[in-house]
């Protein structure tokens, strides 16, 4: 960079205009040069959808804010929060009005099976089929021993982190039979344990869920189906 | 209709009260009334439905009443963590208190269905929901979040919303309460803990008057709450039952005593008003006026009302300025039963005569005590 200044004076007092601009030009880019090695930029993140999309992938079921937030925080980046989470819906919900199925998935609305309505509080991913993203009264309950089951699966696979660990002893404290004593949770018996509950409630709710998706697939457009029928989606949409 | 007439009933309440709009009951104001049955200070104003945080203002004492931000926002983050993943903890505590069956875990909320309609609807489904629920126990779901119950208090409809309301242990339901007081090696805080029962049994009370009106059995209620808190020092939930019946007794007994507000307003001095005479946001009424006024209607103040009651400053310095023993708690009036003031105490204790036979084994007493203490402080 002194050399290059140098060369500028040396040209300007030579009265070379064009030497000069184009010295100056190279000057510029070697300073930029010089603030990137000492401070890199960032790397641009993955739009937010993205990643609740992947951590829903692992859960395989509608699942609240909180603990999309945490499954991030314990298997991949852990760059959300839950501020982000919750216009997510309602942008997708426009994205989806303004040109439907554009995108390759939408995240959407989980619907209860009394009202077709949606949950408060809920994300799920449209390309799930439709009763698994019906929530009867027993679904909250078998959604939830599914989600430990698939958390307890990848622990084993990977490596934990403390977070991980953290989490799955978390969740296990309300599954019967899956950990004794204070320390973290054994994956095995925990997936092993919640298939256990799990055995005694799917059907029941296989079959709440089937008959309301069939209803919301009788009844229901299909932007409805995503993202719920109830007078607020209607308000919403006058 | 004869002028008598107006002065009864709800025009006489109005009356006292004034032009301004009733403020509204909820299950902390009902449980405080019924925490102290004896007040008619407290009856009064809360069966009027007069802003007792306004009226205590404009007296001249600060506005110390309230529960704090912190406090609200703990109580919501804790509810967030025991109603997390479809009530997760609540069906653990129950299977562990009242050994719920694993079939057991369905979860309804009710908010869900009824959205942003307002309270009425919210409440309307309540009573669907909850009907469905004890005709056709088959199909029931086992949790009740976010319920909306309503109580006719003195002739006003009071909205209450209790935490969660769990069903299907033997058939009955239960009113559960989420507390963040911790509960420490199984011992809590006596006197939170009457509290969140005292709060409880209104829930309990209200649901049983659901149950009526629906025409079913009101004992399908059990009159044992289960009361969850953080257990130690953790963020974990644990979970007690707490028997009822005491607090539920006495909050029949106030509140039918509500509706006979009648007998204390015959009482009063007639043409009494505890109208501010507000206008925009200032009370243009003489605060001495407005002291005479409140002073009318009898108070039975007790150091447990600073916790509960707005009024609780006013009624103290009135009790402190004519030297009233209950100023110093129920124990010592308890104790000293018999005596009117600290004043006919103190003569007691100096030794001076007696002037009843009553008094007798309370002036010995007194005098033994004070000699326990000169010993001790020589």
């Amino acid at each position: 960079m002194l050399t290059l200044r140098r060369q500028i004076r040396a040209a300007a007092a030579a009265n070379d205009h064009v030497r000069v601009r184009s010295l100056r030009a190279e000057l510029r880019e070697v300073e930029r040069r010089w603030e990137e090695i000492l401070e890199p930029p960032t790397l641009r993140r993955p739009p937010v959808r993205e990643h609740v999309h992947q951590v829903l992938t692992l859960l395989g079921t509608p699942s609240a804010a909180k603990l999309i937030v945490t499954v991030d925080e314990a298997f991949f980046a852990g760059l959300l929060s839950n501020t982000q989470l919750t216009s997510l819906r309602r942008d997708e919900e426009k994205s989806f009005r303004a040109s439907p199925n554009a995108r390759p998935y939408y995240l959407c609305a989980a619907l209860t099976t009394e009202r077709l309505s949606p949950v408060r509080g809920l994300l799920a991913v449209s390309t799930w089929p439709l009763p698994q993203r019906m929530i009867g009264p027993l679904s909250p309950r078998v959604d939830f021993l599914l989600a430990t089951i698939r958390i307890a699966d990848h622990v084993r696979r990977i490596e934990p982190s403390a977070v991980a660990l953290r989490l799955l002893t978390q969740l296990a404290q309300n599954v019967p039979g899956a950990t004794e004593g204070y320390g973290p949770a054994d994956p095995a018996a925990v997936a092993a344990a919640a298939r256990a509950e799990l055995d005694v409630h799917q059907e029941k709710d296989r079959r709440q869920r089937a008959e309301a998706a069939q209803r919301a697939a009788e009844q229901l457009p299909e932007v409805k189906q995503l993202f719920g029928a109830g007078l607020r989606t209607a308000a919403r949409s006058a | 209709m004869s002028g008598l007439d107006t002065w009864r009933g709800p025009n006489r309440l109005d009356a006292l009260r004034g032009p301004s709009k009733p403020v509204d009951h909820n299950a902390r104001s009902i449980a405080a009334l019924a925490a102290n049955p004896a007040c008619q200070r407290r009856a009064i104003l809360d069966a009027a439905g007069i802003d007792k945080g306004s009226t205590i203002q404009h007296l001249g004492y600060p506005h110390q009443f309230g529960q704090s931000p912190f406090a609200l926002a703990r109580q919501e983050q804790f509810k967030a963590i025991v109603k997390a993943h479809g009530g997760a903890h609540i069906l653990r505590l129950l299977r562990e208190l009242l050994h719920l069956s694993v079939e057991e875990a369905g979860y309804h909320n009710v908010e869900d269905a009824a959205d942003d309609n307002g309270r009425a609807v919210r409440h309307r489904h309540t009573r669907t929901v909850l009907r469905s629920a004890a005709e056709q126990p088959e199909h029931a779901a086992t949790l009740f979040d976010d319920p909306l119950l309503k109580l006719n208090v003195a002739g006003y409809d009071v909205y209450l919303e209790p935490d969660v309301i769990a069903f299907q242990v033997g058939r009955q339901f239960h009113v559960v309460a989420i507390k963040t007081f911790a509960v420490v090696d199984g011992q809590a805080d006596t006197p939170k803990v009457s509290a969140a029962a005292r709060e409880a049994a209104v829930y309990v009370h209200a649901l049983r008057e659901l149950f009526s009106s629906l025409g079913l059995d009101p004992a399908r209620v059990a009159h044992d709450v289960v009361l969850i808190c953080p257990k130690d020092f953790m963020n974990f939930p644990t979970a007690a039952l707490v028997d009822v019946r005491h607090p539920l007794e006495v909050l029949r007994r106030q509140l039918e005593r509500l509706s006979r507000i009648d007998d204390i307003l015959d009482e009063l001095p007639p043409g009494l008003s505890l109208d501010l005479r507000m206008e925009g946001k200032t009370p243009t009424r003489p605060a001495a006026e407005l002291a005479a006024a409140v002073s009318a209607l009898e108070a039975r103040y007790a150091p447990e009302c600073l916790a509960v009651c707005e009024m609780a400053y006013f009624c103290r310095a009135e009790a402190r300025a004519c030297g009233s023993l209950e100023a110093l708690g129920r124990t010592v009036r308890d104790d000293l039963g018999g005596l009117e003031s600290i004043d006919t105490a103190i003569h007691l204790i100096s030794g001076d005569p007696v002037c009843s036979p009553e008094q007798d084994a309370i002036a010995t007493r007194l005098q033994y005590l004070r000699r326990l203490h000169d010993e001790a402080v020589a």
